[in-house]
């Protein structure tokens, strides 16, 4: 390996891929640079990790981190109102951005010869972002129209919001990542422009590029555009926890829809804790094949539902093991509940075998390579283990945890982690016709109980 | 058989794809969701293996396959990691040549597909394809939906659904593709092993997907679905056929127009108006003519007047085509776009396999971006005066009528037809 460039300080190394070598550099200002040379392609992903999100935001000013995956394409001092996407596209490249709870990525997909434009257009707006009406209005109505498509006008990002903040009573992850449409129309620009000083800066943000790049012309060019750049004095971290939910939670509302759907969460662990590989091959064999043991119940044998999905969210803290149905005609969605009781409590009492166990492991081994096919899929895995859990390096320790997991221990979180206490259920029904065929003009009719200290479960 | 290989080793994995020529398209009227069905079923249990023991023995590889219907043909998809690899080619073989068909499945796959039309009832931008769909160029072979309707799907027989499969796939009717961990030798046997026990017959006349254009004039279907805060908008018209001499000016013309944030479409209706999250423009890319289309979603309170500005700028791009700074750019961004889609093995085989599919020559699509780059502002105009009708645009809505119904019928699209949105 070649020396360390002034101003860089190597930090880590470690392998992506079959062979790729990941570097982990940084800036004296506390920028992180991860590098993967990737010459299968001419291209680069360039992609700057920023550890802000939804949970860094306050009540009353929800939306603010996702605001800015709008603003940031904007205006800078340099770059005149479009400028950035023009200059992006006349490459054939293309530029996207992403927030989440625990993050804000911006991604620049170029050819790998316009790899200095890269580095210029994202240390422009790392710094030197131009706030001011004209720039912030149209994209609070585009965000606004984002919003009523995703959520207020889908079942499943309504389902998702609901969940969400019936889960969680005192953790940011109790509001959505868009932001409440309340609070979407309200926050004014002097929230906006402190939000920007607050946590744009290079100390709080890793860039990852992945690609036919020269590394050590790389890291001149990175040096060159960011070394001057004045690390912030970031806001002092918010350590919310989420007390222990005592009793199961469900809320049940009328929807426009034509079956029930059910969305049921259950308190488990953040990524980073050593139960999330087998509460990841756990949702593989719940419903991650057609012959996982949720799939084969509800779908096939009982055909009580359409569809039936189970997620792990990826975030730092402790959040929701997830699982979706869609209820098939006919039928109620307490009879799908049921059965997914039935199958937890299976699961409870006599655990998978060994064989169970390494069909899901081998299913998760196919979805780690083809999520690691390409530049943007290597740079995505990378930027979310370093800015959401502290290191690039828990991607691959999670693959080794994933091959370590037993049928023992999937046995453990089933009994540990989904009982009937910490499981929240939202329900989305049909609304009813009256006898002359039209809705019967009810609101929402949001019912919601909990009954703290029931049951403990398996 | 047409076989096409892209190799490379960054991952231990190899994706299998083959094309039978003769999707939905072909389904006979009064049966639509014919190939579907047969597809589907064709999955669900194969080789002497019901569905069960065939799911089990396939997941505990590791592996995936799937069948699914497009316009023009009907896909396997598999992919599976390079240990595994002999065996998950058995089981797609087994799919291809052996097929169980078990009555018990086809029985439980046509009480299944209603629920699929519930799901797509049930998403705004689903729904409003599927009626888009229907209304563009009503009697067209791609207006025919490849899920079938609420009438069709009962007459759905086993027997014909077996019959399908088995005059569709043989050999000379298929498109092989394989990527990945995998040499050129060895990906030429597994496609032997995966045609080797088919019947070697005449392969299909293909469907009449040229279609012919509706009659002038604009209209307005309205899908009424309750409680909408928003108009899921679509509008178009029949256009050529991806392949026509015109297409690489058409691909220019749709790129500055609606295919980047930069395009007219989008800074009109989002970027200076905040209308909607998305705009954009796309002509279908299928094996005959099909659809020049345009989609935005508006808050209902715009929709009449972002219909009334869409249907402008479409007259002013239709009439004069890009100016020269929108042709240049576009030009850049195709141009210089191809290294993107063709970056893994398996986007590369992909592409392949759909030039072939649409009867493309081989290299079409890779090819396209050089012959954009030698096309100028005057050749989009001449394709755009050739291919773009104004006054024949179909606007399909979903919203809900009480509410959106006054502005569009004020939109200058044309008389409004109001449906309820569970009726198709």
């Amino acid at each position: 390996m070649f020396a360390a460039p002034d101003g860089l300080t190597f930090e880590a190394e470690s392998r992506i891929g079959r062979a790729q070598v990941v570097r982990r550099w940084r800036l004296d200002n506390g920028l992180g640079v991860i590098v993967v040379v990737d010459k299968t392609a001419p291209i680069v992903s360039y992609q700057t990790w920023y550890r802000v999100g939804s949970r860094h935001e306050e009540v009353g000013k929800t939306g603010l981190a996702h605001l800015f995956e709008h603003l940031m394409f904007a205006q800078t001092e340099t770059l005149a109102p479009g400028e950035f996407d023009r200059v992006v596209e006349r490459t054939g490249g293309e530029s996207n951005a992403a927030t989440w709870v625990d993050w804000t990525q911006y991604r620049l997909s170029l050819p790998a010869a316009d790899l200095p434009l890269a580095v210029r257009l994202e240390s422009e707006r790392m710094s030197r972002l131009l706030l001011t009406a004209e720039t912030v209005e149209p994209e609070r109505d585009v965000v606004t129209n984002e919003r009523r498509e995703r959520v207020e006008d889908d079942v499943d990002g309504w389902l998702d919001e609901q969940l969400m903040s019936t889960a969680f009573e005192v953790h940011p992850y109790r509001w959505p990542t868009i932001g409440w449409m309340a609070d979407i129309r309200a926050v004014g620009l002097d929230d906006i422009r402190a939000f920007y000083r607050s946590w744009y800066a290079p100390n709080n943000a890793t860039l990852v590029v992945v690609g036919d790049v020269d590394e050590q012309q790389l890291l001149g060019l990175v040096r060159d555009a960011y070394g001057g750049l004045r690390p912030a004095a970031l806001p002092a971290a918010t350590a919310a926890v989420e007390p222990p939910q005592a009793g199961e939670r469900v809320k049940r509302a009328r929807r426009p829809i034509a079956t029930d759907r059910v969305l049921c969460g259950w308190k488990v662990v953040g990524q980073g804790h050593p139960d999330w590989a087998p509460l990841e091959l756990l949702t593989t064999l719940l419903a991650g094949s057609p012959s996982s043991r949720l799939h084969r119940r509800l779908v096939i044998e009982r055909e009580l539902a359409s569809t039936v999905d189970v997620q792990l969210t990826p975030f730092r803290d402790p959040s929701l093991l997830r699982i979706a149905v869609t209820t098939a005609r006919g039928h109620r969605a307490e009879e799908s509940l049921t059965e997914i009781d039935l199958v937890i409590a299976d699961l409870a009492e006599r655990g998978p075998d060994e064989a169970e166990v390494q069909k899901a492991k081998n299913l998760t081994e196919t979805d780690f390579w083809s999520a690691l096919v390409d530049a943007d899929g290597k740079a995505e895995a990378l930027g979310h283990h370093e800015t959401a859990l502290g290191d690039f390096r828990t991607l691959n320790q999670l693959a080794e945890r994933l091959a370590a997991v037993t049928a023992a221990d999937l046995k453990r979180v089933v009994r540990q982690y989904l009982v009937p206490r910490t499981r929240t259920v939202i329900v989305a029904e049909p609304e009813p016709e009256t006898e002359d065929g039209d809705e019967d003009g009810d609101e929402e009719g949001e019912e919601v109980g909990e009954a703290e200290g029931e049951g403990q479960g398996s | 058989m047409t076989v096409f290989v892209e190799s490379s080793a960054d991952a231990p994995l190899v994706w299998i794809e083959v094309a039978i020529r003769g999707g939905a398209a072909a389904d006979p009227f009064g049966l639509e969701g014919l190939h579907r069905h047969a597809g589907l079923l064709a999955r669900r249990g194969a080789g002497g293996r019901d569905r069960a023991a065939f799911d089990e023995t396939l997941d505990r590889l590791g592996a995936a396959i799937d069948v699914g219907v497009g316009r023009d043909s009907t896909t396997l998809s598999a992919v599976t990691l390079t240990r595994n690899l002999d065996e998950v080619v058995g089981l797609c073989a087994d799919v291809l040549a052996a097929p169980a068909f078990a009555v018990v499945e086809h029985e439980r796959l046509r009480r299944e597909t209603p629920q699929v039309l519930d799901e797509i009832r049930d998403d705004d931008a689903s729904l409003v394809s599927r009626w888009f769909d229907r209304e563009c160029a009503p009697g067209h072979a791609y207006a025919r939906t490849s899920l079938g309707t609420d009438a069709s799907l009962p007459r759905l027989e086993l027997e014909l659904a077996r019959a399908t499969w088995q005059r569709e796939v043989v050999p000379d009717n298929l498109v092989i593709g394989v990527a990945g961990d995998i040499d050129e030798a060895r990906a030429r046997a597994i496609a032997e092993r995966l045609t080797d026990r088919l019947t070697s017959r005449a392969v299909p006349a293909p469907p009449d997907v040229e279609g012919v254009d509706p009659a002038p004039g604009r209209r307005v279907v309205l899908v009424d679905k309750p409680e909408r805060t928003q108009a899921q908008l679509r509008l178009g018209h029949l256009g050529p056929r991806f392949g026509d001499e015109d297409t690489a000016a058409l691909v220019l013309l749709e790129t500055g127009f609606g295919g980047m944030f930069s395009s007219r479409l989008m800074q009109e209706i989002r970027v200076r108006r905040g209308w909607s999250y998305g705009a954009g423009c796309m002509l279908r890319r299928s094996r005959g003519r099909h659809w020049l289309e345009m989609w935005m979603a508006t808050a209902i309170d715009v929709a009449g007047d972002a219909v009334k500005t869409t249907l402008d700028l479409f007259a002013d791009v239709a009439a004069k085509g890009l100016d020269a700074d929108e042709t240049a750019l576009a030009r850049a961004y195709v141009v210089g776009s191809m290294p993107f889609h063709q970056a893994t093995a398996r986007q590369r085989m992909q592409i392949a396999v759909r030039d072939a599919v649409y009867g493309l020559p081989a290299g079409y699509t890779i090819s396209l971006p050089g012959r954009v780059a030698e096309l100028g502002q005057a050749d989009v105009a001449v394709a755009a005066a050739r291919w773009l009708k104004p006054a024949s645009v179909v606007t399909v809505a979903v919203a809900t009528a009480a509410t959106a119904q006054t502005a569009l019928a004020a939109a200058g699209a044309g008389p409004v037809d109001v449906l309820e949105y569970d009726a198709y």
